[in-house]
C-alpha cells in the first residue's frame, strides 16, 4: 500500500495540480490579503511624490514572467497616471518592448494619459550596463526618440528630462539580474533611487539590497502584485490569482506532508 | 597581431574605463561618455554571433541527420517568418505584433508553466526531511509557501485563533525573509563579486584568457 | 482576426502541455517553433532598436554630411562589422577585437562599481545597525535580528572559504553556514513556486476564459 503510494504515476500529480487551478478558476473566492512591509513602502513612496514628478518604468521581462510582472506593472501605473506622475518606460529586453508598449496603451486608455505628456515609451537598446549608464549622461544619447520614432525633442514631457538628474524613481519589474544591474550602475554612479517588482525566483535575492536602502521598496512575484491591488483598493488578475494560488500551494504543501509521512514509515519499517 | 591585441585592446579600455570612474574632470567624463557609445554601436553586432552559432547547429543536425533533424526546419521557418515581415516593416507591423502576441507569447509562457507540475512532482517524490540540513530547508519551503497565500492567514487566523499573534504565517515569511534569509543571501552576495571583481581584474591583466577562444 | 489569433495560441498552448502525458511531435513542433520565432524576434528588435539607431543612423548622417563629427562613429561601427568575420574560417579571429573591448571596456566599468554596490554598500549594511544599537534606538527583536545577521553572514563566507581545511571550530562555523543557507534556499524555492503556479494560472485563465470564451 505504501510502496504503491510511493511509486503513483506522476501524471495522477499532474492532474491533481490541473485540479487545484480550475476549480477556484470556475469557483473564485475572495480571501483577506494581507500587505507586507516592501511593497507598502513602494506605494507609499509614489504616494507622496508631487504632481509632475517623473519615474521611469523599466519591463525587463519577458513572457515568461508575464503572470507575475503584469499585474503589478498595471497597478503600478494605474497608481501614477491617477495621481499625475509622469511615467518614462524602457526595456532592457528585447521581448519587454511588445509588452510594454500594449501594457502602457492599455492603462493609458484606461485612465485618459495621453502620449507624451504622461507618459512615452523609449523602447530597447541592447547592452545593458552601457544603456544604463548611457541615459546617466544624456538619455538622448542612447534613445533618441521614443518607441514610435518622434524625437525626444519634440515631446512635451521629455523637455525637461536629460538624464537621471530629473527622475525620481526607477521601479525595475524584472525576471533576471536586471535589479542588479541597475543598483550596480545607476544606483552607486547616479544616486538613482530604485525600487524593484520581481518574480517569484528572485524574490529572495533582492533582500540585502532592501536592508541597505539601496532598494527603495519591492513588490513579490503574484502575491506582491495582489498586495498592491489591495493597497490601491482596484481588484484586478493579482488579487483573483493569488487567491487560486492558495490552492496549488496547499496541494503541493500536502504532497510534502504525505511524501514525508511515506517515507518515515517505510524507513521505520525497514530498520 | 591575433592574440596580442586583443589583450592590448582589452587592457587599455578597461583601464581606462576604471580610471574615469574616479575623476569627475571634464576630459576624463569626455573620454568616458565616447567610449560607451562606442560600445553601445559595438553591441548590438553581438547578435550575429548567437544567430550565426544557432544556424550553423542546426544546419550541421540536417546534414548529419541526427535524431529529429526535421524539426530543425522549422526553427528555420520561425526565424525567416519573424524576419521577412519584422526587418522590411519594422517590429510596430501589425503582422509582426500579431505574431508575437499570439505565437511567441502563449509558446514562452506555457513552456516555463510546465514547471509547476514538475514541482508538485518533485515535491511529493524527492522533497525529503533526511537530514538536519534537508529538513531546515523543507520546513522554511513550507511556510514560504504557505505565507505567499492568503489561505495561509486564513488557517492561522481560524485555527490558531486563541493566539495573541494575527498573520502569524505570513509574519513568519517575512521574518525569515529578512533575517536568515537575507544574510545568506548577503553571503552569497559578498562571495560571488569578490569573485567577479577579480575575475575581471584577471581579464584586464590578460592572465584570464578564455574570451579569446582556441587556435592561434 | 482576434479570434483566429486566440485559437493559434490556444493550440500552441496544448501542444505544449502535451508533454505532460509524453514527448510527442506536437509537443516537439511548438518547441522547435518557439526557439524559431524567438531568434527571428531578437533579432528584428536588435536590428530596428539597436542596430539602426546607435550604428546606421549615425553612419548615415557622417556619409551624407548631415553631421560630420558623426565620422568618428565610423570606428566603432567598423570594429562592430568586424563580427562578421565570424562566416569566415580563415578571417575569424578577427571577431576578437570588438569581443575585447566589450569585455574590457565591461570588466573596467565593473570593477569599482560591484566593489561600491556589492562589497561597501553590503558590508556597511551588515554593519550600521551595531550603531542603531549603540545610539539605542533599536528595539529588542531588532538587536536580535542584527545579531543574527552578522553571524549568519560570517558564517556563510566561511563555509565558501575553501582556502583553510574546515575542521575543528571552522568546520562549526561552516556548519551554522550551512544551515543559513539551507534557509536560504528553502525561502527560494518556497517562492519559486509561487511563480510556476502562477503561470500555469494564467495560461489556464486564458483557456478557460479567453479561448473558452470563443466557445461557449
Amino acid at each position: 500500500m505504501l510502496e504503491k503510494l510511493m511509486d503513483i504515476d506522476r501524471r495522477i500529480i499532474f492532474i491533481l495540480v490541473v485540479l487545484a487551478v480550475i476549480i477556484p478558476t470556475l469557483l473564485p473566492i475572495n480571501l483577506p490579503i494581507s500587505v507586507s512591509a516592501p511593497t507598502r513602502q513602494l506605494h507609499d513612496y509614489i504616494n507622496a511624490l508631487p504632481a509632475g514628478s517623473t519615474i521611469m518604468l523599466a519591463f525587463d521581462y519577458g513572457p515568461a514572467s508575464l503572470a507575475e510582472l503584469n499585474p503589478m506593472a498595471k497597478a503600478l501605473l494605474k497608481q501614477c497616471f491617477d495621481k499625475d506622475v509622469r511615467v518614462i518606460g524602457i526595456t532592457l529586453a528585447p521581448e519587454g518592448t511588445a509588452m510594454g508598449s500594449t501594457l502602457i496603451q492599455e492603462i493609458a486608455d484606461e485612465t485618459g494619459a495621453i502620449d507624451g505628456e504622461d507618459y512615452v515609451f523609449l523602447g530597447y537598446r541592447p547592452g545593458e550596463e552601457l544603456v544604463i549608464l548611457g541615459m546617466g549622461s544624456d538619455i538622448a544619447s542612447v534613445f533618441e526618440t521614443d518607441y514610435n520614432g518622434k524625437p525626444l525633442a519634440d515631446i512635451p514631457m521629455m523637455t525637461n528630462v536629460t538624464n537621471y538628474d530629473q527622475i525620481s524613481l526607477l521601479i525595475d519589474l524584472a525576471s533576471g539580474s536586471s535589479t542588479e544591474i541597475w543598483i550596480t550602475y545607476a544606483n552607486v554612479r547616479y544616486n538613482l533611487q530604485i525600487a524593484a517588482g520581481v518574480t517569484g525566483v528572485i524574490i529572495s535575492q533582492m533582500y540585502p539590497y532592501l536592508q541597505t536602502g539601496q532598494l527603495i521598496g519591492l513588490i513579490s512575484g503574484i502575491a506582491g502584485a495582489a498586495e498592491y491591488e489591495t493597497l490601491l483598493d482596484a481588484p484586478a488578475k493579482g488579487i483573483l490569482w493569488i487567491n487560486i494560488e492558495s490552492f496549488v500551494h496547499l496541494l503541493i504543501a500536502g504532497l510534502v506532508v504525505i511524501g514525508n509521512i511515506a517515507f518515515f514509515v517505510q524507513r521505520r519499517k525497514e530498520e | 597581431m591575433r592574440r596580442q591585441v586583443p589583450l592590448i585592446l582589452c587592457f587599455v579600455f578597461g583601464v581606462v574605463m576604471m580610471l574615469t570612474q574616479f575623476s569627475p574632470h571634464s576630459f576624463s567624463q569626455g573620454i568616458y561618455e565616447e567610449v560607451l557609445s562606442w560600445a553601445l554601436i559595438i553591441s548590438p553586432f553581438m547578435l550575429v554571433l548567437g544567430t550565426v552559432t544557432l544556424i550553423q547547429t542546426h544546419v550541421a543536425r540536417i546534414r548529419r541527420r541526427t535524431e529529429h533533424w526535421q524539426y530543425s526546419f522549422i526553427i528555420f521557418a520561425g526565424i525567416l517568418l519573424m524576419v521577412v515581415i519584422g526587418i522590411p516593416f519594422g517590429p510596430q507591423h501589425p503582422i509582426f505584433v500579431w505574431l508575437f502576441n499570439n505565437v511567441q507569447v502563449p509558446m514562452d509562457a506555457t513552456m516555463f508553466s510546465l514547471l509547476a507540475f514538475f514541482i508538485a512532482s518533485a515535491a511529493y517524490r524527492a522533497f525529503r526531511a533526511r537530514t538536519f540540513e534537508a529538513s531546515l530547508l523543507l520546513v522554511t519551503a513550507l511556510i514560504v509557501m504557505l505565507g505567499n497565500v492568503p489561505i495561509g492567514d486564513l488557517f492561522w487566523n481560524t485555527v490558531l485563533s486563541g493566539l495573541p499573534w494575527d498573520n502569524g504565517l505570513s509574519d513568519t515569511k517575512q521574518w525569515i525573509l529578512d533575517n536568515p534569509n537575507l544574510s545568506a543571501r548577503r553571503g552569497i552576495i559578498l562571495g560571488v563579486s569578490l569573485g567577479a571583481i577579480s575575475q575581471s581584474i584577471r581579464i584586464l591583466l590578460g592572465i584570464e584568457r578564455s574570451y579569446l577562444g582556441g587556435g592561434d | 482576426m482576434e479570434v483566429f489569433g486566440i485559437w493559434v495560441a490556444a493550440f500552441l498552448t496544448l501542444c505544449i502541455y502535451s508533454f505532460l502525458y509524453r514527448d510527442n511531435p506536437f509537443y516537439r513542433f511548438a518547441e522547435y517553433l518557439f526557439v524559431g520565432v524567438s531568434v527571428g524576434y531578437v533579432f528584428v528588435l536588435t536590428t530596428h532598436q539597436g542596430f539602426i539607431p546607435l550604428a546606421w543612423k549615425p553612419f548615415w548622417a557622417a556619409i551624407t554630411g548631415e553631421s560630420l563629427i558623426g565620422l568618428i562613429k565610423l570606428i566603432p561601427i567598423c570594429i562592430g562589422l568586424l563580427f562578421f568575420t565570424r562566416f569566415s574560417t580563415q578571417h575569424q579571429w578577427l571577431v576578437r577585437y570588438p569581443i575585447a573591448i566589450l569585455i574590457g571596456a565591461g570588466s573596467g566599468l565593473a570593477i569599482p562599481n560591484v566593489l561600491r554596490a556589492n562589497i561597501f554598500e553590503q558590508t556597511r549594511g551588515t554593519i550600521e545597525p551595531f550603531a542603531a544599537i549603540h545610539a539605542g534606538t533599536l528595539s529588542a527583536g531588532e538587536i536580535f535580528g542584527a545579531i543574527l545577521m552578522v553571524i549568519g553572514v560570517v558564517c556563510t563566507l566561511t563555509y565558501f572559504f575553501f582556502s583553510i581545511e574546515h575542521r575543528g571550530p571552522i568546520k562549526w562555523v561552516s556548519k551554522v553556514g550551512i544551515a543559513f543557507l539551507m534557509i536560504g534556499f528553502g525561502s527560494a524555492f518556497g517562492n519559486t513556486v509561487m511563480g510556476r503556479v502562477a503561470l500555469l494560472i494564467q495560461r489556464v485563465d486564458f483557456l478557460l476564459n479567453d479561448w473558452g470564451g470563443t466557445i461557449f
